[in-house]
């Protein structure tokens, strides 16, 4: 009896250092549509030097100071990976010239925006406004910012509740047409809306 | 009179300074949560529920039936396993810039990322510890699995 309580304690002891030992493991992913696979990079935990990087997708690794990729089977991750969130949902509203003025077209976008919050649970909108190169950088990037002041006051006026929606300006840091500085481009005059 | 306006105007500068600390504070939010999930907030306990706001230093559980999804304000995206406990470590973000830096803390369960913004902007920006490595996501959907 005393012999096998030893020998049960000895098991679950080899079971536990053979846990330790492996640590566990990290498993690179197919990208999803639209994006790269990317990689993963290992460090030592304690002066930070890089041991390997995982860059290719559905191979893995342990994580016991060492990067030995192998391929990995990413199926024992599906349920894992389906409760991810989907991907944020992205609406582009373009502006009038030097204004805060929105055109024409922009009325519809809004509304597809609200339906596509009313979908999501949890639902927050992320508005960033964005200007071209005519101008200063701080001038652009307060007129950015009043853009997307616009459009949050306009999804206001439609019922959005204020409390889910940040607005930020961006400036002329992320032109969707890249020009030279002091060009008027109607593309990079917007606003970005991305609803998570 | 004075006394009151200066009272007045020191108030408003409290509430201000109060709600953009508000502002700043919120990292992230929960999407979606399945079984025992919770938030530990200090002291407090937090049932995880679509729409609760996440802060730096959260700590994430769920039980053997438990599944939290979540995003960041850098769009981001975690989904946590049963039986795990992972620390929402250290989280910065600028919206103006993109400048951040994010430390995930893994104890044990399986978490899934899909990096963001952050990872874009910042190499090697994203890193994620467990109890026997640092990791650091180049732009990337991975999961981590700590037994």
């Amino acid at each position: 009896m005393r012999r096998s309580v030893k020998a049960g304690a000895i098991w679950a002891l080899a079971a536990l250092l053979a846990g330790c030992a492996s640590g566990g493991s990290v498993m690179l992913l197919d990208a999803e549509p639209g994006a790269d696979v990317g990689a993963v990079a290992v460090f030592a935990p304690k002066d930070g030097a890089e041991i390997g990087v995982l860059d290719k997708a559905n191979t893995e690794t342990r994580l016991n100071g060492r990067v030995q990729a192998r391929p990995g089977d990413p199926s024992r991750y599906a349920t894992l990976v389906d409760s991810l969130p989907k991907p944020g949902a992205r609406f582009t509203l373009y502006f009038l010239d030097g204004s805060t003025q929105l055109s024409p077209e922009s009325e519809t976008v809004l509304q597809q925006l609200l339906e596509e919050v009313a979908r999501r649970p949890g639902a927050e909108v992320q508005i960033t406004g964005h200007t071209d190169t005519v101008g200063s950088v701080d001038d652009n990037d307060t007129l950015s910012r009043q853009r997307a002041l616009e459009i949050r006051a306009a999804l206001g006026e439609r019922g959005l509740n204020p409390a889910i929606a940040r607005a930020v300006g961006r400036g002329e840091r992320e032109l969707l047409t890249v020009t030279a500085d002091g060009v008027s481009e109607p593309t990079n005059r917007r606003v970005e809306v991305t609803v998570r | 009179m004075r006394g009151t306006i200066k009272s007045v105007g020191l108030g408003l500068l409290i509430a201000a300074g109060l709600s953009t600390a508000g502002l700043a504070a919120e990292i992230g939010r929960i999407k979606t949560a399945v079984g025992s999930a919770t938030v530990q907030r200090g002291t407090a306990s937090i049932p995880a529920a679509p729409g609760v706001t996440l802060g730096v230093k959260d700590v994430l559980t769920t039980g053997r039936d438990g599944r939290i999804g979540l995003t960041f304000v850098d769009n981001s995206r975690f989904a946590v396993g049963p039986n795990a406990r992972v620390v929402l470590a250290e989280f910065e973000f600028d919206d103006t810039t993109h400048k951040g830096r994010s430390l995930t803390q893994v104890d044990r369960g399986s978490l899934a990322i899909v990096s963001g913004q952050i990872a874009k902007e910042n190499r090697d920006a994203v890193k994620v510890r467990t109890p026997t490595s640092l990791l650091a996501a180049r732009g990337t959907r991975f999961v981590v699995d700590v037994k």
